[in-house]
């Protein structure tokens, strides 16, 4: 690399770690921005690694000494300090069962928080509950503080509309697209809400408890008989 | 400095391609040789494994387990049956766990060989690809030798194993070891430090740590953008703790921390580590210990849910099972981890030149049976 490159470079991560991510965005040259964007997080990383050690500690000796508050109670009462009415129904040890209006800001939240900082969405899952309702369920983690929650929201069958969270963590786009594929709940504000794993053109939801099978696709019989199965 | 706009062409790569690792269709918009966007289509391998699963019951998931990942059956059977010991909260005694360890290093050094040996293979290294699948074969053999299958093991099970180790497994197995460590180093001097390969790798399809971790990437692909995050050392599963070995995480050595050639480094030297982890769990294995100790006689886990990872050789393989009493699963959902590496894609390899996009999917290390499940 030359070394007026990695004058660039420098340059554009020291402006970066001062809160202009301009500089490094207009550099035009598509592996030198790589190579930046690449920098500013080393430079990152390396900075504030005392700080992030102190925050965690904090809310370990937290739930430790004090109180000994699970993970799900420490967010339970965070999260109470900035919204109201946000829980749905009873609360269970494990889990957090919120309503589904609140969910994009609550995620949000639980992202940019600090003491939080839920940076990774592990896993969602759909899940069909019968009488008529169903659950998207979310793993959240944090790769900073190395602790891991569950958020589930309840919907029911007639209008699964859930917000989507595709915007804060990407890896949720093609999970919600898997959810939407298999149990139809509906993601408003996703981007490109499409069956990801059936075709286009097929009918229903496979994963719901009531699902039947079409007849034909494309002329072609769907085979139903199960005879050998059980 | 003007950039020049051709005309836009829309062109298909795949389903049958070799380069797409199975069969995955990538919708891409070329002008000229420059790849714009990337859109993959997915589902041509769906087998409805979720929905099997609530269909049979607990004992006969695993088969299927084995068949969404082909090439690292056993670290899927693995993950599956500690997600399910620890919602029925059944301990395992120490033979087990060791000899569980074994083959899951075992899995992990077979399947990244062939990842590295084919993505050398969709570069044109022919060479190493061969040098690389005979000493899987190897391996494989010691699987055959253990539980007669090759490929698909169903060894794993519930509370135990479906074999103990055979006479002479041992032996064999550090015979291999013996004979494989030398080659490792043959492996990173034929390929890792060919001109031709560093200067296809190297810089290329650079995917940086944050961007690694809102797409969800893990696994090797998350290692080598710079990410010290590994399930067996950072949340330790059976006994990972006990063992002593190293995390590798790219380092930019050729080019920059998190190009297609870090990618490909980590896995190498992951097969150093977990050589040296077959040979501590060897050296640590109980003599006494019956495999079936543990079993219970019918599984039917008490109600409620569990997500539980663990670190397959593509990454975080986790297990969202839901349990409603009953001896089938009432719902069964795969965390598959070369699902979301596929997904980062499109923003780590949109611009390059239709050659490198090809050399980044082969980095990405994806197996389409388990993405489509």
């Amino acid at each position: 690399m030359s070394e007026d490159k990695q004058a660039l470079i420098d340059d554009a991560v020291d402006k970066a770690l001062a809160g202009d991510m301009d500089p490094i965005n207009n550099i035009e040259d598509r592996v030198t921005r790589s190579k930046a964007k690449a920098a500013l997080v080393k430079a990152k990383r390396a900075k504030p690694k005392t700080e992030i050690k102190s925050v965690a500690s904090v809310i370990h000796e937290d739930s430790n000494t004090k109180s000994k508050d699970t993970i799900e109670q420490i967010v339970m009462t965070s999260l109470a300090k900035s919204f109201s009415d946000f829980l749905d129904g009873e609360q269970n040890s494990g889990w957090i069962q919120i309503k589904a209006e609140n969910w994009f800001g609550i995620a949000k939240w639980l992202k940019e928080n600090d003491d939080l900082y839920f940076d990774s969405l592990q896993c969602n899952t759909g899940i069909d509950l019968g009488e008529g309702m169903l659950e998207s369920r979310y793993n959240l983690h944090s790769m900073k503080h190395l602790h891991a929650i569950e958020i589930r929201i309840k919907v029911s069958i007639e209008k699964p509309d859930i917000p989507s969270v595709e915007s804060l963590w990407r890896v949720a786009d093609w999970f919600e697209r898997e959810t939407y594929d298999m149990f139809g709940i509906n993601f408003t504000g996703h981007r490109d809400l499409r069956r990801i794993l059936l075709p286009e053109d097929w009918e229903g939801w496979p994963l719901r408890k009531d699902y039947e099978e079409q007849e034909t696709y494309h002329g072609i019989v769907v085979p139903k008989v199960k005879e050998g199965w059980e | 400095m003007g950039v020049v706009h051709g005309q836009e062409m829309v062109l298909n790569i795949g389903p049958q391609h070799p380069a797409t690792h199975g069969v995955l269709r990538l919708q891409v918009k070329t002008d000229g040789e420059v790849i714009s966007d990337i859109k993959p289509y997915l589902g041509y391998l769906h087998r409805c494994f979720e929905k099997h699963c609530e269909n049979v019951t607990y004992e006969q998931v695993i088969p299927f387990t084995d068949r969404c990942d082909y090439l690292a059956s056993m670290t899927m059977n693995f993950g599956y049956v500690v997600a399910m010991e620890n919602l029925m909260d059944i301990k395992v005694n120490d033979r087990v766990q060791h000899i569980r360890v074994i083959m899951a290093e075992l899995q992990r050094i077979a399947s990244h060989l062939l990842a590295t040996g084919v993505f050398g293979l969709d570069l044109g290294a022919f060479t190493p690809f061969l040098h690389m699948l005979r000493d899987r074969e190897r391996i494989i053999d010691l699987f055959e030798m253990t539980c007669g299958a090759r490929l698909l093991y169903n060894y794993m099970w519930v509370g135990g194993l479906s074999h103990d180790l055979p006479k002479g497994f041992v032996e064999a197995t550090l015979n291999f070891l013996d004979y494989f460590e030398p080659k490792i180093d043959e492996f990173e001097s034929l390929l890792g430090h060919n001109k031709i390969f560093v200067e296809r790798t190297a810089d290329i399809g650079i995917m940086p740590a944050e961007v690694a971790i809102n797409f969800g990437v893990t696994g090797p692909n998350l290692r080598a953008s710079g990410v010290n995050w590994d399930l067996r050392k950072d949340d330790p599963y059976s006994i990972y703790d006990r063992f002593d070995f190293n995390v590798p995480v790219g380092q930019g050595i050729k080019g920059t921390v998190g190009d297609s050639w870090d990618r490909f480094y980590v896995r190498l030297q992951e097969i150093r580590e977990s050589v040296k982890i077959v040979r501590q769990a060897i050296d640590q294995l109980p003599k006494e210990g019956d495999v079936h100790q543990s079993m219970p006689k019918k599984i039917r886990p008490p109600k409620g849910s569990i997500y539980s990872r663990t670190e397959s050789p593509r990454g975080d393989l986790g297990y969202y099972i839901e349990s409603d009493g009953s001896d089938t699963p009432a719902r069964l959902k795969m965390r598959s981890p070369a699902f979301t590496a596929l997904g980062v894609l499109n923003e780590i390899a949109g611009g390059w030149l239709m050659s490198d996009v090809l050399a980044i999917l082969g980095s990405l290390d994806i197996v389409l049976g388990e993405i489509d499940r």
